[in-house]
């Protein structure tokens, strides 16, 4: 498929960048990724998005270094990280790289604090200075943490419990954000908001991904996106022109702007089939 | 003995005995919980450490004449590296192997150390050591012995050092968020490596010196080893997961132990820890401190 | 050339059908090595009893000593095997087992009197017992809850083994008469006869003769019952017992069955032993007999009859194997702390090959023998 250029800075430009090349991924004899190829340069605000099995986590896993832990590898082609290739990396050296990770589910410590879990995040970092200056940042966008920085993470609402994923991810000062099925489980305006702060993020100039199932918000507020179905990259594009693609449309927004249709138009229409 | 049976003096003497030696347990089941909880891993070599520090200490102790208060630290640091060697020569190669089969090397491992320490030291006894001081106090009606005094303190000491190491240090959080959800630690960036290899370490050097405090309570047999396993039944008495619980757990069956051995004989001291064991899954499957634990199919 | 599946050197290997599923030879090699196996194992160690002179001056009457140790030592492993490997119960209690045969020999033997095969026929039954006492609270046990548990099985065994020492013989220890089997064995070719009445077993070759069969009886028992139904639900509990009662396993049962099974065919291994040893004492099961039966599993191989086997007698001939080393090699025979501290050195080898076994090859000396068998199997395709 196609590499998108992204709105304003080039991942090539600027030598900052995650760029993914014909990247295929196989969990034994199973191929889970097959030709996939993307970009996201610094600022960025890109959504990948797929249905349950499509390979998105797989994605993720390549990305951050957690491929080996569930015994998958990377079978052709590749990706990189500012230029370097991501593959056989550990997590530890991809996060001091500038990558960080909002795990799905959130998996924060849950016996640990609020502060503590915060603290992890900043597991790479050695700067003190620096870590006091990222928390203050974090506070100010996540004002909610503040109040239950004492507390046992693992007895927070959905919604706080998502801050403090995104929150512990930007104490590792990351340059680019991997947030992978934030809508999981929360409310629609719990999920606005979020996807609201992370476009403050990107004011800092951390590049976004964010792995979705849920498209319309993601189309919502992205700038670009790919669309990924059963291992392969089926669209790409701007988000907004992909929010008016029928077929998008059709597949991953529910019908589009239509009201209703009567089931045998619905039925008509072509159906796409696994290749 | 029916009369000293019931002579409140004689028991809480023997209490306080038992709270010494059942502080020793609870540090070696510390170590033992820490590494479970951290790693894993279920270190059935614990009472060969134990074992091993006893020993070590005879030779700091006796053949090299130093002061209590060196050997401690010089021991403490010696069992740390140890238990870094242990993780990073053998444990690691054994990540995602069935779990009786790492019960089955901490076996193997236990029994290397056990056969080194007889071929340097030879299987007689050693006797007990004495770096403690001798003489004791009376309380009301009750003798107190300083020996068991100064076992309490030092443990009590090195428990407040574990606990503000455990949970003001930044490694002390690594190590507990690697217990509490591994993959998460790793996508911030902790090295799960390191973490298991220093939990090792401390471990090691708890059991350290609880040997060395059990050579001062005890004959330095290798009859040790086996008696180091009474640790275990602790850990799980106190709810296997919970480390304030293995120091519980271990001050009950130090207690029970020596109550048992005086009033039924010496042969009831070895199993009494176990006996507690059954009667306590019986009521409690998960122990005392235990919380629930699921299965999901 | 036509093939057909009977004939082809690597189709016949593969069974078509459930019958050849659960057959317990032609699976696991030809009927004529079985055979073979069978006389060889007769002939042989009766040839060397009769002064027939071996090669190499190899001290053969000590070696016929370690094969019946293995042999003794192979129905407890392979009975642990069935516990832990195949149904997955995490048991260090079997120590304590043994200790309860020796208790059954000295009580119904020594003390009341009964006969050898009696005396072996009850103990089974008081070990299926026990084991299915031990076995109960096993039912609510997960884990490593059911390790601790069951080594507290076994240090409960060793109180009751020292009560039961001083109130039948004092601080001698127990002291078991050689056995004698029934006057009908008296009469018998090869063998040699005694007195009109049974045979007494005095020598190495006489009790190979006895724990032979014995020995490949039992095992084939275990063998089969891995292989029947009883032993399916066996691994299925072993993988997950929820959902094993999902599917129609009454999970108690079959983790009774297993406890009183293998604690049976243990207890017997003690009783038996206390037999072959004639004197039992406070200290006859040590801890470190549990670690033995470790030792064997993991050398020999887990989860499979065969290891069990490889690690019995690997366990009894490594000790003897060193020490025929030491003393003949050139420069180790001058070394005399060798000699003195070889219970240590053989202990130290033994853990160390625990450590080198699972790190490196888990599945053992079974893993190794079935890679070769394996290269003959597939050759000329072997990799």
């Amino acid at each position: 498929m196609a590499v998108l250029n992204m709105s304003g800075q080039t991942a090539s430009g600027t030598g900052e960048g995650i760029k993914v090349d014909g990247l295929e991924v196989s969990y034994g004899g199973v191929v889970a990724l097959r030709g996939i190829s993307l970009e996201i340069g610094p600022g960025g605000f890109v959504a990948v998005l797929g249905a349950n099995g499509a390979g998105k986590t797989t994605l993720v896993r390549t990305l951050t270094g957690l491929l080996p832990l569930h015994k998958g590898r990377v079978t052709a082609g590749g990706a990189t990280l500012n230029g370097v290739s991501v593959v056989g990396r550990t997590s530890r050296d991809l996060v001091k790289s500038g990558l960080a990770q909002v795990p799905e589910g959130r998996k924060l410590f849950p016996r640990l604090t609020v502060e503590e879990n915060l603290l992890c995040g900043a597991a790479t970092r050695t700067d003190k200075s620096e870590m006091d200056a990222n928390l203050e940042r974090v506070f100010e966008l996540f004002p909610r943490i503040h109040d239950r920085l004492k507390q046992q993470a693992g007895y927070l609402s959905g919604g706080e419990q998502q801050m403090v994923a995104v929150g512990r991810a930007l104490m590792a000062n990351p340059r680019f954000l991997i947030c992978d099925e934030l809508s999981l489980g929360l409310a629609p305006m719990i999920v606005s908001q979020l996807f609201e702060l992370l476009t403050r993020v990107r004011e800092d100039g951390v590049g976004v991904l964010v792995i979705e199932q849920n498209a319309r918000l993601a189309l919502q507020h992205t700038e670009d996106a790919y669309v990924i179905e059963v291992g392969r990259i089926e669209h790409s594009g701007k988000s907004l022109n992909l929010r008016n693609d029928p077929v998008v449309q059709d597949l991953y927004l529910g019908g589009g702007g239509e009201a209703t249709a009567a089931f045998s138009e619905i039925a008509a229409r072509p159906r796409r089939w696994r290749r | 003995m029916t009369q000293l049976a019931f002579d409140a003096a004689v028991n809480l003497q023997l209490a306080i005995g038992g709270v010494a030696l059942g502080s020793i347990y609870g540090i070696v089941a510390l170590g033992f919980v820490l590494v479970f909880k951290s790693t894993g891993v279920l270190n059935l070599a614990q009472g060969d450490f134990l074992m091993l520090g006893a020993y070590l200490s005879v030779t700091l102790l006796l053949t090299n004449d130093l002061g209590l208060y060196m050997a401690i630290p010089l021991l403490a640091l010696f069992m740390g590296f140890l238990g870094l060697s242990v993780h990073y020569s053998v444990m690691r190669h054994l990540v995602g192997q069935p779990f009786f089969s790492i019960v089955l090397v901490t076996i193997g491992i236990g029994t290397i150390i056990r056969a080194v320490l007889l071929m340097v030291y030879g299987p007689i006894e050693k006797g007990r050591l004495r770096a403690l001081p001798e003489g004791s106090f009376k309380i009301g009606s009750v003798q107190v012995l300083w020996a068991n005094v100064i076992i309490i303190a030092i443990i009590a000491l090195i428990l407040l050092m574990f606990v503000m190491f455990f949970r003001l240090t930044r490694l002390g959080l690594h190590i507990r968020a690697v217990a509490d959800n591994l993959e998460a630690a790793a996508a911030q960036g902790i090295r799960p490596d390191s973490v298991y290899a220093m939990t090792w370490g401390v471990s090691l050097a708890l059991v350290g010196i609880a040997g060395l405090l059990f050579g001062n309570v005890n004959n330095v047999t290798p009859a040790a080893s086996t008696i180091g396993l009474a640790a275990l039944p602790a850990a799980v008495i106190g709810g296997f997961s919970s480390l304030g619980g293995a120091i519980v757990g271990g001050l009950i069956v130090g207690v029970v132990e020596i109550l048992l051995g005086y009033h039924l004989g010496q042969s009831w001291r070895q199993p009494s820890a176990f006996m507690l064991l059954f009667i306590i899954l019986l009521v409690k499957p998960t122990g005392l401190f235990g919380g629930k634990e699921f299965e999901r199919v | 050339m036509s093939y057909s599946v009977d004939s082809h050197p690597v189709f016949r290997r593969v069974t078509t059908d459930y019958r050849q599923e659960i057959r317990s030879i032609g699976r696991t090699g030809s009927r004529g090595l079985a055979v073979t196996v069978v006389v060889l194992g007769i002939l042989l160690p009766w040839a060397f009893s009769r002064d027939v002179s071996p090669p190499f001056a190899f001290p053969w009457s000590t070696w016929a000593a370690v094969l019946n140790l293995s042999l003794l030592s192979a129905l407890g492993a392979t009975a642990f095997n069935v516990l832990v490997g195949y149904t997955g119960q995490l048991s260090l209690a079997h120590a304590g087992f043994l200790t309860v045969g020796a208790m059954t020999t000295g009580y119904l033997g020594t003390e009341a009197g009964l006969p050898f095969l009696v005396v072996l026929v009850l103990g089974t039954v008081v070990g299926a017992v026990v084991g299915i006492l031990v076995g109960l609270p096993a039912l609510r046990l997960k884990g490593y809850y059911l390790l601790l548990a069951t080594l507290g099985v076994y240090f409960i065994s060793q109180l009751a083994w020292k009560e039961f020492l001083v109130a039948n013989y004092g601080f001698v220890g127990m002291i078991v008469d050689r056995p004698q089997l029934p006057a009908f064995t008296s009469g018998w070719p090869l063998i040699g006869t005694d007195t009109g009445e049974g045979l007494i077993l005095s020598n190495n070759f006489r009790w190979y003769i006895v724990l032979a069969p014995i020995c490949i009886l039992v095992m084939l028992f275990l063998s089969n019952l891995t292989r029947s139904r009883e032993g399916r639900a066996f691994a299925a509990v072993r993988e997950r017992d929820v959902s094993a009662s999902l599917i129609g396993i009454d999970v108690a049962r079959t983790k009774l069955l297993a406890f009183a099974v293998s604690s049976a065919v243990v207890t017997l291994s003690g009783a038996l032993s206390s037999y072959y040893l004639s004197a039992r004492g406070e200290d006859s099961f040590p801890f470190a007999v549990t670690l033995n039966f470790a030792i064997m599993i993991v050398v020999g191989g887990f989860s499979s009859i065969q290891g069990a086997i490889f690690g019995a007698v690997f366990f009894h001939a490594m000790p003897e194997l060193t020490k025929w080393i030491r003393s003949e090699a050139p420069v180790l025979r001058d070394i005399d702390y060798l000699r003195t501290h070889s219970g240590e050195i053989d202990l130290l080898i033994f853990g160390a090959l625990v450590v080198l076994v699972l790190t490196t090859r888990p599945d053992g000396l079974a893993g190794l023998w079935a890679q070769i068998k394996g290269w003959f199997t597939k050759w000329p395709f072997s990799t």
